[in-house]
């Protein structure tokens, strides 16, 4: 009802105009496949700022945590070094490995990119800028995300080298078991949604996210989500695939150019899309932060842009993750394993057990309190 | 008209990739092709509009058993030589048995070919129904069968952790 | 203690020092930056006195040094990189005397062990601080430390260098 007072900053207003010019001035066939080149276009070329933007915030929070300035001399601040890095690795050459398999390991870093790429697509990076929206959105996220793992197998494989071939195999352990939970988490918040479309999953988070709506259960599950969803991209405490000191780099170490660059954005992305997720499903995705019954605070906060405010709620999950890794040293192969299946799924377990007793029983938020939320 | 070419396009994928997974020399190359053939599959479901189809499809086959497949290949012993072909009696045997196969297959389908009009009339279905069928104990509803494939995957479970225990 | 009470234990004390760690690095996040900004910073750039970077052998307001040429900081270079040139003078009561000609010292050589200047018996060279000894030829790493014209000091002065430095 408040978000449907006018918000001339909406991007959907631009696409629906477009829509309809399309529509009255060509055939429903022409104006479909115009549509969904643009959308390509666009879902592709946000994927690479997106990546750019993150590198450099990376770099300069990094050295933040390190008590240094970070990338300084390109530009102001240090904001085309990102963009210069960039250049560098499309003009670098692709080195051609002796005795590799060729066909799979060209073909890998594209299984990284492409399972990163369909999970990007199913985002709703605000109202109306939705590119995929499935009645199955969790699943399809979680099925999409695992293609992923077999590029980096195939990558450890086909290099010809034991030190990609250890990496890629420790990655593969690593991301099947923390698959398991991060699938855990969502599903929690699944039965308390009810649904596992994403745009109804965010419509049905208006006054209340799903955060506050399960209280002890979803804060449970908006925790291991992140820590597995951290788990699963290889970084921070988590990055034993790619433990310098001991396999170089893991998987990627015979990769070289645009080739690496692949497995370098699908890495950067996937913390995007981990943070994002996490956002949708806990924090209300693109919604405004609204009060049952505070009808003008309600109007100024809609005024602010969906899309703002979803990527302000990405950013601060994307901090916290980048906060995480530049705290905790690197955890050994049994503690990652122990973390997993002793503690991150037995709680998991009884959590979701917690969660369908609290929706069943009436207590979340929403049941306990029916006029405020 | 664009659904037929991606159909036909997805059945060539389907078609080639199979007689190379079949074909090819290597086991691994062999199972990246059988990821195709799957991934492919899971499209055509996709183009049908069973979402949840294809959602499983990829999160079951592509993202799972084929994981757990590169993983055992990549635990055997020289996962990248050429497998050598085999005596002459053991492909004539191989080939007799792909052809009782192709037979089966070719008999269910040709016998149900006429009826797939009757069964498609339901366009997608949702999880809610999915679940509610799955777990229930009504007519047309696998409470009993899903509880029996539980068991049957615990037994597995408890038989993986005693040939890992090494006592 | 029980293992059920153990496991819980260790989940809690382990969530707890994650905190901790958590905490430590966001007030890490806000201190000071320590990087030093090179070229921009000459001006206030501290430099330890202490910081071996250049041979030098001083010369008073008369172009004297100390040197006697007696070589023994090439004796004791671990390198070979000073090369003390002397000449034999006449001097004015017909003694003759050896004196310094040349002092070479090749930066390029040089690991600064400092031995040169502990041996020196009569504390005519010193290492200085300063560091930006960067040239384009590999020519110019070869240096000449006594000025040119420049003489030994007589006796009974200060040294030009304090002891205990």
């Amino acid at each position: 009802m408040v978000l449907n007072y006018s918000q001339p900053l909406e991007i959907s207003n631009l696409t629906s105009w477009l829509d309809s010019t399309l529509r009255g001035n060509l055939s429903e066939f022409w104006a479909l496949l115009i549509e969904f080149v643009l959308v390509a276009v666009v879902l592709l070329t946000a994927y690479a700022v997106i990546a750019l933007i993150l590198i450099y915030a990376e770099r300069k929070i990094t050295a933040f945590f390190q008590a240094r300035y970070g990338p300084n001399r390109v530009g102001k601040w240090g904001l085309l070094q990102s963009v210069a890095d960039m250049v560098k690795i499309l003009l670098k050459e692709i080195v051609r490995i002796n005795r590799s398999d060729r066909f799979l390991f060209f073909a890998a870093p594209f299984f990284m990119i492409i399972a990163s790429m369909l999970t990007f697509g199913a985002i709703a990076f605000g109202k109306g800028l939705h590119a995929i929206d499935f009645n199955i959105g969790v699943l399809y996220v979680t099925a999409v995300s695992s293609l992923g793992i077999i590029g980096v197998l195939l990558a450890g494989w086909s290099s010809n080298n034991k030190y990609s071939m250890i990496g890629a195999m420790r990655s593969g352990a690593q991301f099947v078991s923390y698959e398991l939970s991060a699938g855990f988490a969502l599903m929690t918040i699944v039965v308390l949604a009810g649904t596992m479309q994403f745009s109804t999953m965010i419509e049905g988070q208006r006054y209340c996210w799903n955060i506050f709506n399960g209280h002890i259960s979803s804060i449970i599950a908006f925790v291991i989500y992140l820590i597995s969803g951290h788990a699963e991209t290889n970084r921070g405490p988590f990055d034993l695939p790619e433990a310098e000191s001991e396999l170089t780099a893991g998987y990627h170490t015979e990769y070289s150019g645009l080739q690496f660059g692949f497995y370098y954005l699908a890495e950067y992305l996937n913390m995007f899309i981990i943070a994002s997720i996490a956002t949708t499903v806990f924090l209300g995705g693109y919604m405004p932060i609204q009060v049952h019954g505070w009808d003008g605070f309600n109007q100024i906060m809609a005024y602010i842009p969906t899309y703002v405010w979803f990527f302000g709620k990405t950013a601060v999950l994307i901090f916290l993750s980048l906060w995480v890794r530049w705290s905790f040293p690197r955890l050994r192969i049994d503690q990652l394993l122990n973390l997993e299946w002793k503690y991150l799924l037995p709680i998991n377990l009884v959590n979701l057990l917690l969660m369908v007793i609290l929706v069943l029983t009436g207590f979340t938020l929403t049941g306990l309190f029916p006029g405020l939320f | 008209m664009a659904q037929q070419i991606i159909f036909f396009v997805l059945a060539a994928i389907i078609a080639i990739f199979s007689i190379l997974a079949v074909t090819a020399k290597q086991i691994i190359r062999s199972a990246t092709y059988l990821l195709f053939v799957l991934l492919a599959t899971a499209g055509l479901y996709l183009l049908l509009g069973y979402n949840y189809l294809f959602a499983v499809q990829i999160a079951v086959y592509a993202g799972g058993v084929m994981v757990l497949f590169i993983f055992a290949i990549l635990l055997t012993n020289r996962p990248g030589e050429n497998v050598k072909t085999e005596l002459p009696v053991r492909r004539v045997a191989a080939g007799l048995t792909a052809l009782a196969g192709l037979a089966f297959c070719g008999h269910i389908i040709y016998w149900n070919i006429k009826r797939v009009g009757d069964l498609v009339a339901q366009s997608d279905i949702t999880p809610q129904q999915l679940g509610h069928s799955m777990l229930g104990t009504d007519k047309y509803q696998y409470l009993l069968p899903f509880e029996t494939i539980s068991i049957l995957l615990l037994a597995c479970i408890v038989g993986a952790i005693m040939i890992a225990r090494k006592r | 203690m029980s293992s059920v009470s153990q496991y819980f234990s260790g989940l809690f004390t382990g969530i707890k020092s994650l905190m901790l760690g958590m905490s430590v690095t966001w007030k890490e996040l806000w201190t000071k930056k320590v990087t030093q900004q090179y070229p921009e910073n000459r001006g206030t750039l501290v430099i330890s006195d202490r910081f071996r970077a250049e041979l030098t052998m001083p010369h008073d307001e008369n172009n004297e040094h100390a040197c006697t040429a007696c070589g023994i900081c090439q004796m004791n270079c671990p390198n070979g990189t000073i090369t003390v040139n002397s000449k034999m003078i006449e001097t004015e009561d017909g003694k003759k005397k050896k004196i310094l000609d040349t002092y070479q010292w090749d930066l390029g050589m040089c690991t600064f062990c400092n031995l040169c200047v502990l041996t020196c018996p009569s504390d005519a060279i010193k290492f200085e601080n300063t560091f930006e000894n960067a040239v384009f030829t590999r020519s110019k790493l070869m240096q000449q430390l006594n000025h040119e014209g420049s003489k030994l000091r007589e006796k009974k002065k200060e040294p030009l260098i304090p002891k205990g430095e």
